[in-house]
């Protein structure tokens, strides 16, 4: 089954008399496993397709279902659950709470689950040393580089066990080594079974990704992606 | 329960994390709530004091003052009550067991040896000490042949005992009032002073028949009845009956003023409340706008912070928290706040209240009470003036919150 379904999806926005396009028609699906680049100009519409994707926002038409669930006519509170449940967000400029440490920054996902789980903090722990800032765990945001402070934001990412991973210029405000790090980290993900769509200008930090999908004023083109496909053989999910 | 602790928890961090938006709301809110944390001690001081009073009044106990209420009030203290009203209001009046008819004079010179004092002089009958609840603790008290047979005999204040016979036991001495010698047969336990500043332990007590005869030459009237009736219920009935009673007796017409005055432990009760309320009043519209003020500044420090923070209300969102979670945090980061300032003001207020007792004799007393006034209040105000910032808060729409960061 697709984890991702977007059926003749548009996003309108309409300021005075002018009615803005941000997603045309869409029709797309992303099976779990993937690992897709969303590139394309500026104002082509890459956010507005991530915000839909992760349930910050609804399509204005069409038809959008995630993990079988048809999200098009849910309720803030539905939708809320499905981010907590469904999607980890990574973003450009990190959102790290200022006020918190890197351990509390993780662990921010697990306050808002229906169900509680137990062992949060040692499963935060794990996360932080996956992305290899095991000894940082009490530092703040502002004692970390940006590297560090992304890594951080992608464990929080993980935290839940989404599917699905969204990533918007993850990279943006990275110089191009540390981002190079990212991005193996990324991959290291998807090569242990996540579900990962990164928005980048970059074609380096695209070449990563085995699909890319070019959005120009809000169409998707598919685009064939340097390296061959990987087959979608079971992984086991990542573990922590 | 368990978003709610985690909330909780997440509303003190940013409390803590957001100092200077701390200091200013629990600094105005602890000015707030001190005001209305001494109010509220002031007011039961108050009414502990009246009950003190009423108390020593006695719950069952009547005053009948001679003089109309118009006449008191220019100074005037005239004599309306007589020695036959007295027994006249004790045949009618079976159930009124004691009834101690008193004429005072104020400012007597008083000496033994070369101790020379001036106090007052109260006369009355053996049923004084018993109708004020106040015990002879040394020697003996008034009896009823010391009236009968005007004897010089005198009981003794506390005060008066030191003035006169400093350390050596007053018992069975004799002192002059004015030229009488007099002997003293017992002494008064000590009373203290009355809010109003009275030393109620500056007096001697003499048989009514000697004062009036051999100090104030007076062989009508005396200034005053005290009652005290079986049944402490029936007060307000005992009240109306005496009154009649007296205005019939004294032949006064209706639409005439009474030409003497009553005087109950309702009336005590009143009488102190009415000299609180004006106090707490004052204090009261002071905290009130405290308050206010307090929360008006809460609000804006709130609001500033809602947009100040709309970068971790997106994130949140985003990590799945739901619009009442936001409003839930932002509502307890409110209430935590204005709970630290109602408990810092609480601790003001009493620090505070001992000053007001000096500067203006005002009973205050603290209990539980002022200080779950206290809590209460601050929480309300956190609860009513965060409510808007946290709603703003819950409204921000994590996309745009998000996009901005
Ligand atoms: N809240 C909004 N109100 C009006 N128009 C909007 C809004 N959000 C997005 N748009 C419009 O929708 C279009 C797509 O915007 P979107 O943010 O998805 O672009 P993008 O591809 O992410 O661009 P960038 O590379 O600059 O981030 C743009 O034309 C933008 O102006
Ligand atoms: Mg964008």
């Amino acid at each position: 089954m697709s984890l991702c379904v977007l059926e003749k999806v548009s996003k309108t926005y309409t300021t005075g008399d002018l009615v803005v396009y941000a997603l045309r028609q869409v029709d797309l699906t992303i099976d779990p496993g993937e690992f897709v680049a969303v590139m394309g100009p500026s104002g082509s519409g890459k956010t507005t397709l991530m915000n839909i994707l992760g349930c910050l926002d609804v399509p204005s038409s069409g038809r959008y279902a995630l993990a079988g669930k048809d999200v098009t006519a849910m309720d803030d509170d539905e939708l809320s659950r499905m981010r907590s449940e469904h999607i980890g967000f990574i973003f450009q400029s990190f959102h790290l709470l200022p006020y918190a440490t890197a351990l509390e920054n993780v662990l921010l996902p697990t306050l808002y689950l229906e169900r509680p789980v137990d062992g949060g903090k040692s499963r935060a722990l794990e996360l932080l040393s996956l992305v290899g800032l095991e000894d940082r765990a009490h530092f703040r945001p502002n004692q970390l580089s940006g590297g560090q402070q992304q890594r951080v934001a992608i464990a929080r990412a993980l935290m839940n066990d989404p599917e699905l991973v969204l990533a918007d210029e993850p990279t943006g405000a990275l110089d191009t080594t540390t981002a190079a790090g990212i991005m193996r980290l990324l991959s290291s993900l998807n090569e242990r079974g996540k579900t990962i769509v990164v928005v980048t200008h970059d074609p380096e930090v695209a070449a990563y990704a085995r699909r890319v999908i070019r959005m120009r004023d809000g169409v998707p083109t598919e685009q064939p992606s340097g390296r061959t496909p990987r087959p979608l053989t079971a992984h086991p999910p990542v573990t922590p | 329960m368990r978003r709610f602790i985690s909330s909780l928890h997440q509303a003190l961090k940013a409390v803590r994390a957001f100092k200077l938006r701390a200091v200013f709301c629990i600094a105005s809110v602890a000015l707030g709530i001190s005001a209305i944390t001494v109010i509220v001690a002031a007011t039961e001081g108050a009414y502990r004091r009246a009950y003190e009073m009423v108390d020593r009044f006695g719950p069952d106990a009547m005053l009948v003052l001679g003089g109309s209420a118009e006449a008191r009030a220019i100074g005037r203290r005239d004599k309306t009550i007589t020695v036959q009203d007295v027994e006249a209001l004790r045949q009618a009046f079976p159930t009124a067991y004691l009834l101690v008819p008193m004429s005072s004079v104020r400012e007597v010179n008083i000496s033994y040896g070369n101790r020379r004092h001036q106090t007052r002089v109260t006369g009355t009958t053996e049923g004084y000490s018993r109708s004020w609840s106040w015990p002879v603790v040394d020697g003996r008290d008034l009896s009823e042949a010391d009236v009968k047979g005007m004897r010089n005999v005198a009981l003794i204040g506390a005060q008066v005992a030191r003035e006169l016979f400093a350390n050596t036991d007053p018992i069975g001495k004799f002192f002059f009032v004015r030229n009488v010698a007099v002997r003293v047969v017992g002494v008064l336990e000590e009373r203290g002073t009355t809010g109003a500043g009275h030393n109620l332990d500056d007096r001697i007590v003499m048989p009514i028949t000697t004062a009036m005869k051999k100090l104030m030459n007076e062989k009508t009237y005396v200034n005053a009845v005290r009652i005290r009736f079986l049944d402490a219920r029936n007060m307000g009935r005992y009240r109306q009956e005496v009154r009649a009673f007296l205005r019939q007796r004294h032949g006064l017409k209706p639409g005439q003023p009474d030409d003497f005055r009553l005087l109950s432990s309702e009336e005590i009760i009143r009488f102190l409340v009415a000299l609180t309320g004006s106090l707490v009043i004052f204090i009261g519209i002071t905290g009130v706008m405290a308050l206010v003020v307090a929360g008006f500044v809460l609000a804006n420090l709130f609001l500033l912070s809602v947009s100040e923070r709309s970068g971790e209300i997106g994130i949140r969102r985003a990590v799945g928290a739901r619009r009442r979670d936001i409003l839930f945090q932002f509502l307890l980061e409110a209430i935590a706040l204005t709970l630290v300032g109602g408990l810092l003001g609480f601790v003001l207020g009493v620090a505070a209240g001992p000053l007001l007792k000096l500067a203006a004799d005002f009973p205050i007393y603290f209990s539980w009470k002022a200080f779950a006034a206290g809590l209460i209040l601050s929480m309300l105000v956190g609860l009513i003036f965060g409510l808007q910032p946290a709603r703003r808060a819950a409204a921000v729409h994590p996309i745009q919150a998000i996009r901005s960061g």
